[in-house]
Order: structure tokens, then C-alpha cells, then sequence
């Protein structure tokens, strides 16, 4: 696979991370429960700054983890199998996507462990300081797992293909476009704008996001399946 | 001033409490102001919110605090519903 292609997987594996919204979620959460507490509006951006940087380092952390993980198991060759695995990662997220990701009822509850979503609600409002919110982000990643699982799996997989240079560059993209619906909220909550304008957008155009989350599991597992089975199997690759 | 009124936790597992005007006075501020709703304009909404939830609350002496989050949401609508709105969805954004 060519350096273009790779960091186009890449890239469409970030948006669909981008696409999951429990760090959205959160975000909009803290910044509510800031406003309210009537914290100066650079006391808000210091805590949704230290969130937003939380949720970026984690997902720079479990990209990197992955990676250094794969590359001792399988070098830079990756057996055909596990490109399998990781389509079928895909696909089954994908479909998990479709059915499951938000819960059918009213506002934007999602498909995680009740005991999570109870702990991220309950420290989102006992956060005061750049320390915790960045420690919130982290966790916010980590609560989220199950489904960014798949297209942080299929990224690394293309990033340890790279020369060591491009691989900085795709870790690099990864980690930025992931942020990219955070940085969004981030940016409006920076301009004060009207949370419950956000919170209403998110609700209304919930199945929208879900839909295009699941379906975006499922293109990238064909394209990769194309790309890097049948290629290789008739000799394209 | 507190009611002598029993307030059920959600689920049932933390022990009932008294109503707390104050605690509840301080949620429809904050949901006002994160609306971006001017601090002026907050506290009289809140004040009149209370006041109508404390009158519901007289024939009711035993409620769950989703009962008084209801009733809350309801009056709130009234006087704010962007507030309401953000204030009915703070259990379920996650």
C-alpha cells in the first residue's frame, strides 16, 4: 500500500473515531456544570482546554501502545489473518454501531457500562482544576473503548506498514482528526455559545451520527478487505 | 427554608434526605446560566420554580427526587425552555 492510501485509511479511521460522542458528551457536560458553578470564562477554557488535551493524549497513548504491541508481535509484515481480524473487527462493530450505540430513549445515553457512564457523570461535576479535567479526558477515551477499538486497531495496522518518518506523521493525523468534533464544542463553548443549542443539535441528529459511525466501519472494512486481502491475493499488492 | 418533606434517591439505594429549597434553587440557576441566561434574569426564574415545586410538594410529603426534577422541568419550561431543556437532559447526556 502506497504512503497516499495509507494515510487515507488513516484519516478515514480518525473521522469515524471523531463520529463516537462520548468525549462530546462529557465535554458539553463539564463546560454546563462550569458555567453554572459561575466559573470565569478563563477558568471554563482552562478546563475544556485540559479535557480536550486528555482526550487527545489518550488516544495518542493507545494508538502508540497498539503499535509498539503489533510491530513486536508481526514486524512491519502483517499476516493476512489478522488484516481478517481486523475486518471483521470492523464489520462487527460496525453492525454493534447500528443497533446499539445510543439507547432508545430520550437525550443522548449510550450503549457503555451504566457504571461508567454514573462515574464520568459524577467526576464531571467534582472537577475543578486543569489536572482532573485533563484526567477526565483521559478517562472519557478509555469509557468509550469498545468502539473506537476497531478503528484504532485497523490504523495501527496501516501505520506500522510506514517508513518510521510517515509513521510519526500518521499517528500525528490520527490523533488530530479524532479531536476534530471535541475541538468543534471546545471552540463554541470558547465563543459562548448556547450549550443547550449544542445538546439539542447532538439529540436531534443522534441516529444520523449513528448511522454514519456504523457505516463507516463497515466501507473502511471493505475497502481495507479489497485493499489488503483480495489485492494481495491476485497479486496487486 | 426546608420542607418537611421526605425526598427518595434515585434507585432507592441512598438514604431519603429533606427537601432543600437551596439545593434546588441552585440547580435551575445553573441550568439558566448555562444556557447563557444573564445571572439577573436567573434568579428570579429560580426563585419562581422553587416556589412552585414547594407548593406541590405541600400535598406530597413523600416524593423521588425524579418527581421533583418533573415537576422542576415543567415550571421551569415555563419561564425558560431552552433552561428546561438542559436542565432535563442533564441525567441523560451520557
Amino acid at each position: 500500500m502506497d504512503t497516499i492510501s495509507s494515510l487515507a485509511i488513516i484519516s478515514l479511521a480518525a473521522l469515524i473515531h471523531a463520529s463516537f460522542q462520548l468525549s462530546v458528551s462529557v465535554l458539553t457536560l463539564l463546560s454546563g456544570h462550569s458555567i453554572g458553578a459561575k466559573h470565569s470564562q478563563s477558568r471554563l477554557f482552562r478546563l475544556t482546554t485540559s479535557f480536550v488535551i486528555g482526550a487527545g493524549t489518550m488516544t495518542l497513548l493507545l494508538l502508540s501502545f497498539f503499535s509498539l504491541l503489533l510491530i513486536n508481535i508481526f514486524g512491519s509484515n502483517i499476516p493476512q489473518i489478522v488484516w481478517a481480524v481486523g475486518c471483521g473487527l470492523l464489520i462487527g462493530v460496525g453492525i454493534a454501531v447500528w443497533i446499539f450505540y445510543y439507547r432508545h430513549e430520550n437525550g443522548t445515553t449510550l450503549w457503555i457500562p451504566r457504571s461508567m457512564a454514573i462515574y464520568l457523570n459524577k467526576r464531571t461535576k467534582l472537577t475543578k482544576s486543569s489536572a482532573e479535567a485533563f484526567g477526565l479526558g483521559l478517562s472519557s477515551i478509555i469509557g468509550e473503548v469498545i468502539f473506537i477499538i476497531a478503528p484504532i486497531f485497523i490504523a495501527t495496522l496501516v501505520i506500522i506498514q510506514l517508513q518510521p518518518m510517515w509513521q510519526l506523521v500518521g499517528i500525528s493525523i490520527y490523533t488530530v482528526i479524532s479531536l476534530l468534533s471535541l475541538l468543534i464544542v471546545w471552540i463554541l463553548v470558547g465563543n459562548r455559545y448556547n450549550l443547550g443549542k449544542i445538546q439539542k443539535w447532538r439529540e436531534s441528529n443522534k441516529y444520523f451520527l449513528q448511522f454514519v459511525a456504523g457505516s463507516g466501519l463497515i466501507v473502511l472494512a471493505f475497502f481495507v478487505y479489497v485493499s489488503e486481502i483480495i489485492g494481495s491475493s491476485v497479486g496487486f499488492k | 427554608m426546608d420542607l418537611a418533606v421526605d425526598i427518595i434517591k434515585q434507585g432507592g439505594k441512598r438514604q431519603s434526605e429533606r427537601f432543600m429549597r437551596e439545593k434546588l434553587h441552585a440547580s435551575i440557576v445553573a441550568a439558566c446560566l448555562s444556557v447563557r441566561a444573564p445571572e439577573g434574569q436567573a434568579e428570579p426564574i429560580a426563585n419562581a420554580v422553587c416556589e412552585s415545586v414547594i407548593v406541590w410538594l405541600r400535598q406530597h410529603p413523600e416524593v423521588t427526587s425524579n418527581d421533583i426534577r418533573i415537576v422542576a422541568t415543567k415550571q421551569l419550561r415555563i419561564h425558560h425552555p431552552e433552561a428546561a431543556y438542559l436542565y432535563e437532559q442533564h441525567r441523560i447526556t451520557i
